[in-house]
């Protein structure tokens, strides 16, 4: 039976699921996600859950709580067992992740896989997605994954799901866009590309650089309301130190939130506020259209897009998810598929996913 | 100086519906604490909303009851705000594109006839409640009401008198129970009222300071606390006696005061946003033609129908237009037993009499019409007797039933057989001579006697004008 | 922005920041403002604004009302319960 793990954003009845916050820490889900359900028919074993950052927000896990979890999830793909891991991609972390350990993450078009049973961030993008060794096993366990579901309302219908991951077409042009991080990755991914016949060009990013300031508005406007609903009252952490329910409110969340989710939750909350929703909030889902429609018009053009997936290999305490995320947000902001591979990003349009494992398996076979 | 009021409604109507909003959940009222709850009514992680198809056709039937322009493509927004009542800390309602909106609803008054601007209809998720427990200083919570469906229907600031808001009320309580949206139970809370209200000097046009008054749980209440609130803006106004700030204030019907709310969304900043969940409502032609024909004939409309053309009484016909179970099982009565007065009589008392009895409203009425019309017949025909009819009907109540099989099957045929019933006249009077001696000395209730006997001996099924014939026949023959 | 703005913003949010982590949520919206000013330099005159990302309608469900899971096993993890009521310190209406 093949092994495969989920990180702790999946809700599971068998074990805990805190989200890598000590609001939950021994939270046990009375359901199980969709994507464990269906892994579990498709005959897999479920091995195990590894760490997240908190609410899965931050660069790569390092602000899980109880300790840095930075590349627990290529930690566990270590152990050869297991085939791979389900990653809940809010943020770009299991995409960075990959890039830098050399592993494959594959996160779909949105509406191609259940959220239902996932732990709510950023729910307009957030999505389930496969981290592997190879393509082929990210393509064999999304296989297993897709697939439209009744309790999930912001699906498409199943045959398109299927299709998405199914259906592989010839890539021939492919547009590599500058984000002023050209690094060695992308060279060497150029390269392949050329060996193997695929025409590229370099244009400029041009509105998708601020993919990610609209994304962070969205997404942190979005957390600030999930996690309203952590409050020490229904389940979950209850400070010791309170007399009144506002106490019992403010102490149960100041104790168990960190740093980075206290400032999104703030700055998400001020791009909802009455006074800057106009210009905030309704400002950034307009842009979001305008990236939208700048992916459309190159996608008329292009079979893929080629960027970078991170700015350097490893990351300091100075480095912040909310400007590194400039690579990860233009396909979390639009819902688009992306792929990490060989430590780049391959982006396609809509339901392209299964054509962008096979240009990774392309950049996975001239390489190394 | 003399003032007038400016007074807005915000009406909150929890729908008739077998299950919630946007879980599966049963939105009963009432049932054990917490017992009609799932992870996602209690605000845990993991479950992502599905709209109950049954909310959006009630709040389309709402819409076109109160004459509003129907939004073809309608969403759900989030508000945010911290209340133990609110397991998610957010209300999904409607905010940027509500179901319905630019509405009219005609009321009457002593006045007269005046028209109330509705300004929007909108769909959302019902809160918990809370039970504040004295022994242990604490505040319980039950959210088996959380995530309920409501309507809330918001008027525009037209009414001006504690008489009109009750005839408005009442009003909305007709159409929305004719159209089965609600079953509009004040005491029950399944229709709430907040007062906006605010006083200004008679002929000016400037609005003066709002308050927002909740909590009143009966028109009576209502009453009261428009007029108390009013006495208090002019006084304020007039003598100073307080600044008016706009605020929510609490009716307590105990004590006849509103009192500003201290606790409750302090920020006032309630956040909306589109809900990224729930992709929007788009309302073909075909689900907007559908819902438009199956709504009701207006009350009025129904009634002056049933005094007209079907000749009922204005008494009858008042009763049964007040609930719309009367009327369907009227209406399906008198297509089958072609007598409107037969069939209002039945509903309005026999049925009405059984109702009661199980201390049952009109419109939990279930009786099949066709059946009690089929009923109907069968006692007009003279096939089965009035006092066995009642048990047919009984019976109706409980289960639905064939009225002529279940005749039959009962022994509750009329039977024609005369010598059956001579030998039982016959039988009855040698019984009791007295009877017939003080019949034939012009004692006319000592008939009667002799003639429910008769009946009895003959379990009901005997035409009582041929019992009755023969009965005097046979003692003019002792 | 202002500090007054942020402390409102903990209060909204049931957060109390200290001052420590004041500064460096002030320092996080000022980097902010310069996001906005990105945006702003894009056109969205004539856009309109984009909620979902796919383009579906809604999916409804029947009426039909089920019953899946238990009180009990909805209170396991609760902090405090009495009666089968959630319990909160006494709301003060």
């Amino acid at each position: 039976m093949k092994k495969i793990m989920l990180d702790q954003m999946i809700l599971t009845t068998c074990c805990p699921t805190n989200a890598g916050s000590k609001m939950l820490d021994g939270y046990v889900s009375l359901f199980d996600a969709t994507v464990k359900e269906k892994l579990t028919e498709a005959g897999y074993e479920i091995a195990g859950k590894t760490a997240v950052g908190e609410f899965a927000i931050d660069l790569a896990g390092e602000t899980c709580f109880g300790g840095d979890a930075t590349a627990a999830a290529a930690k566990a793909l270590e152990n050869d067992t297991v085939a791979a891991l389900i990653a809940f991609d809010v943020n770009g972390a299991p995409r960075r992740t990959a890039a830098q350990n050399g592993l494959v993450f594959v996160k779909p078009t949105y509406g191609i896989v259940s959220r239902f049973g996932t732990v709510p961030v950023a729910c307009s993008g957030e999505c389930v997605g496969v981290m592997a060794r190879t393509a082929a096993d990210c393509r064999e366990a999304l296989s297993a994954i897709v697939g439209k579901d009744e309790r999930d309302g912001t699906m498409h219908a199943d045959e398109v799901c299927k299709a998405a991951v199914a259906d592989t077409k010839a890539v021939k042009k492919v547009a590599l866009l500058k984000m002023g991080a050209d690094t060695t990755e992308i060279e060497a991914a150029k390269a392949k590309m050329s060996a193997n016949g695929i025409e590229i060009c370099e244009i400029d990013a041009g509105v998708i650089a601020s993919a990610n300031a609209a994304w962070n508005m969205l997404m942190c406007a979005e957390l600030c309301n999930n996690v309203s609903r952590y409050d020490g009252i229904k389940y979950g952490y209850r400070t010791k130190n309170y007399k009144s329910l506002d106490e019992l409110y403010t102490n149960s969340r100041t104790e168990a939130f960190g740093p980075l989710l206290k400032t999104a939750i703030l700055y998400g909350s001020d791009v909802l506020s009455s006074k800057n929703y106009m210009a905030k909030y309704d400002k950034a889902m307009r842009v979001r259209r305008v990236i939208a429609e700048a992916f459309a018009k190159l996608f008329a053009e292009f079979d893929a897009v080629l960027l970078p997936t991170v700015s350097k290999s490893a990351y300091t305490a100075e480095d912040s998810a909310f400007a590194e995320n400039k690579y990860t947000a233009p396909a979390s902001v639009t819902g688009l598929p992306a792929v990490v591979a060989d430590g780049v990003q391959l982006m396609g349009p809509a339901f392209s996913d299964g054509t962008l494992l096979g240009l990774a398996e392309i950049l996975a076979k001239e390489g190394k | 100086m003399k003032f007038e009021t400016v007074i807005g409604l915000e009406v909150h109507v929890e729908m008739a519906t077998k299950s919630k909003i946007f879980c599966s959940c049963s939105a009963e009222f009432g049932g054990e604490q917490n017992d009609h709850v799932c992870p996602a009514c209690c605000g845990m992680p993991g479950m992502l909303p599905i709209v109950n198809k049954n909310v959006v056709n009630l709040g389309m039937t709402a819409g076109m009851m109160l004459n509003c322009h129907i939004n073809r493509t309608t969403t759900f927004d989030k508000k945010s705000y911290y209340y133990p009542d609110l397991p998610a800390a957010y209300q999904t309602t409607q905010w940027f594109a509500p179901v319905a909106v630019n509405g009219t609803v005609e009321i009457e008054t002593a006045k007269g006839k005046k028209a109330i601007r509705i300004k929007q209809i909108h769909m959302e998720e019902d809160a918990g409640k809370l039970v504040h427990d004295d022994w242990t200083d604490t505040t319980l919570v039950d959210f088996n009401r959380t995530s309920v469906p409501l309507i809330e229907i918001v008027s525009q600031p037209d009414l001006s008198s504690a008489e009109e808001v009750v005839a408005y009320l009442e009003r909305l309580r007709s159409l929305l129970r004719f159209a089965r949206v609600s079953d509009c139970r004040m005491e029950q809370g399944s229709m709430r009222c907040d007062v906006n209200l605010s006083v200004r000097p008679e002929g000016t046009t400037t609005l003066g300071v709002r308050t927002e008054m909740k909590n009143m749980n009966s028109l009576s209440a209502i009453v009261r606390a428009i007029e108390y609130e009013t006495a208090r803006h002019i006084d304020a106004i007039e003598n100073g006696t307080e600044e008016l700030v706009q605020e929510t204030r609490r009716w307590d019907d105990i004590k006849g005061k509103s009192f500003a709310m201290r606790s409750k969304e302090t920020a006032g900043d309630y956040r909306y946003f589109p809900d990224p969940n729930v992709m929007p409502i788009v309302i073909d032609d075909a689900w907007y033609d559908h819902i438009k024909a199956t709504l009701p004939e207006f009350p009025e409309v129904k009634k002056a129908r049933y005094t007209g053309e079907l000749g009922l009484s204005d008494y009858d016909a008042g009763i049964l237009t007040d609930s719309r179970a009367l009327c369907d099982c009227f209406e399906a009565a008198l297509a089958v037993c072609g007598s409107a007065k037969e069939a209002a009589n039945w509903l309005i008392s026999d049925c009405m009499n059984v109702l009661n009895r199980r201390q049952m409203t009109a419109d939990q009425l279930t009786v099949n019409g066709a059946a009690l019309g089929e009923l109907i017949r069968l006692v007009t025909d003279g096939k089965v007797g009035r006092g066995n009819a009642k048990k047919i009907l009984e019976a109706m109540f409980d289960a639905d039933i064939a009225p002529a099989k279940y005749a039959e099957e009962n022994g509750f045929i009329v039977s024609n057989d005369t010598g059956l019933i001579e030998k039982v006249i016959k039988e009855a009077i040698a019984a009791d001579p007295k009877a017939v001696a003080d019949f034939k000395g012009g004692k006319e209730k000592a008939l009667m006697a002799l003639f429910g006997k008769c009946m009895k001996q003959l379990k009901g099924n005997c035409d009582p004008q041929v019992l009755r014939t023969l009965l005097i026949d046979e003692i003019n023959k002792a | 922005m202002e500090k007054d703005t942020l402390l409102l913003l903990e209060k909204v949010n049931q957060l109390r920041l200290t001052d420590e982590e004041r500064d460096d949520v002030l320092a996080f919206f000022e980097n902010a403002d310069k996001d906005l000013q990105a945006l702003n330099a894009i056109d969205t005159e004539q856009v309109e604004r984009m909620v979902h990302v796919l383009p579906i309608a809604t999916v409804v469900r029947e009426d039909v009302a089920k019953k899946l899971f238990t009180r009990d096993d909805l209170q396991k993890g609760a902090p405090e319960t009495m009666d089968g009521y959630w319990q909160v310190p006494r709301v003060v209406e």
